[in-house]
């Protein structure tokens, strides 16, 4: 035995090289908090691959007598090769056939429990396999056929694990997000990311850039195609009835699952991915670090990277992306982009599109209204939340961090109006009220609890995610609602109670003190990146404030600014992206990978860049052309902002304390009793972590103004 | 002008909240008196400063909890 635990990974590279952990590059800045992925050319490693290397030899006619001694057949045992190393006397009960190569087996492999089992054949039918070193392969019920197996792996219990002639492990499935009556088909494939998605599912009307995503995408599927499935190294698969055309990657583990067809689970030691009890997954793609468990049912469906689905979920035709968490409820024609969340029972998602999302009990939509079929589709873009029995009547489209609470049967589009509260008045109505959610401490919450929460680890991250609640998206839509709601209110007499507005109602009062809102955000938005520019090139030394405040020239400025999948960019610079990479057609992948990674590169600047023009749009004036009396009162209006930004926090933050919300505590006891049970139970607010991190930060504002005054 | 901008006051949240007027007094509170859920909060405030053209601090306007105080409120930034 080796000094390394049995059972372990082998630090040789047996399938190809895997990159050590620790490689990767996030970067969680206070201004640009971002995740960056690796470049493109690293996304492959943790794909299963089929070459393996070692060297194998005839079996001795010592080793020959040994195998048939203890219950082995093979009708031509010349097919039968061996590693040096391998011990006949670990074979029982086992029947060979095609091509079997074996490699060493002296080793033991570490189960559940840390008991340590030797390596070996166990009563099993290989056909056609391959094993690596150290291998525990036993009591498979039907054959273990056509399968490279990766070293340290242990196979026990299961039913029948086989690959077909010309299968293609989930690659190349077609299924139907966002519109359940198709039209929009995602093309599976191993190297999926939520941008690429993003484009081929949603951008039907660039005709030429769908053609060249298609070509790739099957152009990748075609690269897996094959006779032979792959078990990567260290990977565990115990109590299983049936795996199918499946390829599994390093440190898998599969246990207890109830069948496998048809798919490809990516793993690596430093991103193991957990297939659990009673999953029954077809036609499938699950990402690194996923757990799928629980008797999840996974139809055509993608699972990406660091996602969590079980409890019964059951997802068909959907597609998710990082770290999206799927519990007890159903999603049909879904695109989940990252983060999207649904954990209780009654919650159907269907044909939506959702990132950074939070689906309350009993969430429903309908894509069907019994004309043409399930043709309807809706869109929740980032941030948002449905509450408890909230239902949307599809084709709707909810603008970012937006909640949306009540049964919905009217059609709506407040794209133009984040951070709302869309409620249903009684006839289904849609009420709306823009900027009310942006200074609640949930919003607040969700945007540092999602960078805290990414849970993909390991050095491959494929999609690209900003994480930021406040930029160029939801900053130029409030600019926009903001002129929207300005030329409403100038039109409309005062004697009017409501007006519609993208579909929506809104009490015409509102009208006004939304601006206000939104001229809050925007403020405390464009003013905070001027002042982290200030501060930076202060703290440097060297620039001079007008240098600080500089556009790069690789920057890329347009009013307009997209979320595809979880990154934002400018309109632009993906419009340059699509047109070079419609040239390139099915070999265009890699250079959509490379643009993307570019594109990610660049948000800070051109984020600057479009801070530079909104600030002119909004305030009238230029950064550039600002003095350093006019810096000065800058910085000064933004503390002031961001102390009342902060302060109606926490005002927020108090209704959680409030009298009206401590109904129902101090059970058997008097009125006292409550109040003391309360706390008990949430705490107070002066003792509240929240709370305290926000009166900390109220309190620093004016220091930290002062100090970048002087750096000016 | 006490008495007539509390009777503004008065109107306002009758209007807003959709309540009789017999029921507000300067006592009434908001929330627990006049049912006023939090978004009615923000409209409320919305309203008064459309009635009386003023430009109300939220943070403080939202710390108001009875008809009285708000009247209070309000005469302060007429002043």
């Amino acid at each position: 035995m080796s000094g390394k635990r049995e059972g372990e990974p082998s630090a040789e590279p047996a399938f190809g090289d895997i990159p050590k952990p620790g490689a990767n590059s996030s970067r969680l800045l206070s201004f640009q908090r971002t995740n960056k992925p690796l470049d493109s050319n690293e996304k492959n490693h943790h794909i299963p691959k089929t070459n393996m290397t070692t060297t194998h030899r005839p079996l001795t006619e010592q080793e020959l007598a040994t195998l048939t001694s203890q219950g082995c057949q093979c009708d031509d045992w010349s097919a039968v090769q061996v590693a040096d190393g391998f011990l006949a006397e670990r074979v029982r009960h086992a029947t060979f056939s095609g091509e079997i190569r074996l490699g060493r087996n002296e080793g033991s492999v570490r189960c559940e429990g840390g008991v340590e089992r030797r390596c070996g054949i166990d009563h099993a039918h290989l056909h056609n396999v391959t094993l690596g070193d150290n291998v525990r392969v036993a009591n498979i019920g039907v054959h273990l056929a056509n399968y490279d197996v990766g070293s340290g792996t242990t196979i026990e219990n299961v039913g029948l694990l086989e690959t077909r002639p010309g299968a293609c492990f989930g690659n190349g499935v077609e299924i139907e997000p966002l519109n359940e009556g198709g039209g929009r088909e995602v093309i599976l494939f191993n190297r999926l990311d939520s941008q690429f998605a993003h484009l081929l599912c949603l951008h039907r009307y660039r005709t030429g850039l769908t053609d060249a995503l298609v070509a790739m995408a099957k152009a990748e599927a075609a690269k897996v195609v094959s006779d032979r499935g792959t078990i990567g190294r260290g990977a565990r698969l115990m109590n299983v009835k049936s795996i199918i055309d499946v390829c599994l990657g390093d440190a898998v583990i599969v246990d207890g699952a109830a069948s496998l067809l048809d798919g490809t689970v990516l793993s690596s030691p430093d991103a193991p991915t957990l297939i659990g009890t009673d999953v029954q997954a077809e036609n499938f793609i699950i990402a690194e670090g996923s757990k799928v468990t629980g008797g999840a049912m996974v139809s055509k469906s993608f699972v990406g990277q660091g996602c969590q689905i079980g409890r019964q979920f059951s997802s068909e035709g959907s597609v998710f992306f990082a770290n999206c968490e799927g519990f007890h409820g159903e999603a049909c024609s879904v695109f989940a982009g990252p983060y999207t969340v649904t954990h209780h029972k009654s919650t159907l998602l269907i044909a939506g599109y959702f990132s950074f999302y939070n689906a309350g009990s009993g969430t429903n939509q309908s894509n069907h209204l019994y004309k043409l079929g399930p043709v309807h589709e809706g869109k929740l873009e980032r941030g948002c939340k449905t509450g408890s029995f909230s239902y949307m009547m599809w084709p709707c489209r909810v603008g970012p961090f937006s909640v949306v609470l009540g049964k919905h049967t009217r059609t709506f589009d407040t794209s133009d109006f984040p951070f709302s509260y869309i409620e249903a008045s009684p006839e289904g109505r849609c009420m709306l009220t823009p900027g009310f959610n942006f200074t609640t401490v949930g919003t607040v919450r969700d945007g540092a609890k999602w960078p805290a929460r990414d849970r993909r680890q390991g050095d491959v991250r494929r999609d690209r995610l900003c994480f930021d609640v406040l930029s160029p998206l939801t900053v130029g839509r409030m600019i926009r609602g903001s002129e929207r709601m300005k030329e409403l209110q100038e039109k409309t007499d005062r004697a009017v109670e409501t007006v519609t507005i993208g579909g929506a109602e809104m009490k015409r009062v509102m009208l006004r003190s939304a601006q206000k809102t939104y001229r809050t955000a925007i403020n405390l938005y464009l003013l905070e990146q001027v002042v982290a520019r200030l501060e930076d090139a202060g703290q440097k030394g060297g620039a001079s404030p007008a240098e600080a405040l500089a556009v790069s020239p690789k920057a890329v400025l347009d009013e307009q600014w997209v979320d595809i999948g979880g990154q934002l960019l400018p309109k632009a610079r993906l419009d340059a992206l699509c047109e070079a990479v419609e040239k390139e057609g099915a070999n265009g992948f890699d250079t959509l990978c490379r643009l993307l990674d570019e594109a990610f590169d660049h948000y800070a600047e051109d984020q600057w860049a479009w801070v530079c023009w909104a600030y002119e749009r909004v305030h009238g004036e230029q950064l550039a052309a600002l003095d350093q009396p006019a810096l000065v009162k800058l910085v000064d209006d933004w503390a002031k902002t961001k102390e009342k930004f902060l302060k109606l926090v926490l005002l927020d933050a108090g209704k959680e304390f409030d009298p009206v919300v401590q109904t129902g505590f101090g059970q058997d006891g008097t009125g006292e009793d409550a109040g003391a049970d309360f706390s008990a139970v949430r705490g107070t607010l002066e003792g509240n972590s929240f709370v305290n991190k926000v009166n900390d930060e109220i309190a620093g504002v004016a220091g930290h103004a002062e100090a970048i005054k002087k750096l000016l | 002008m006490a008495n007539d901008v509390q009777d503004r006051v008065i109107k306002v949240v009758a209007r807003t909240l959709k309540i009789d007027e017999s029921r507000i007094t300067p006592e009434s509170r908001f929330v627990e008196d006049l049912g006023a859920e939090s978004m009615q909060g923000v409209e409320l405030i919305a309203a008064f400063e459309e009635e009386f053209d003023i430009d109300m601090d939220e943070q403080e306007a939202l710390d108001v909890k009875t008809v009285g105080t708000a009247t209070a409120f309000i005469e302060r930034h007429l002043d």
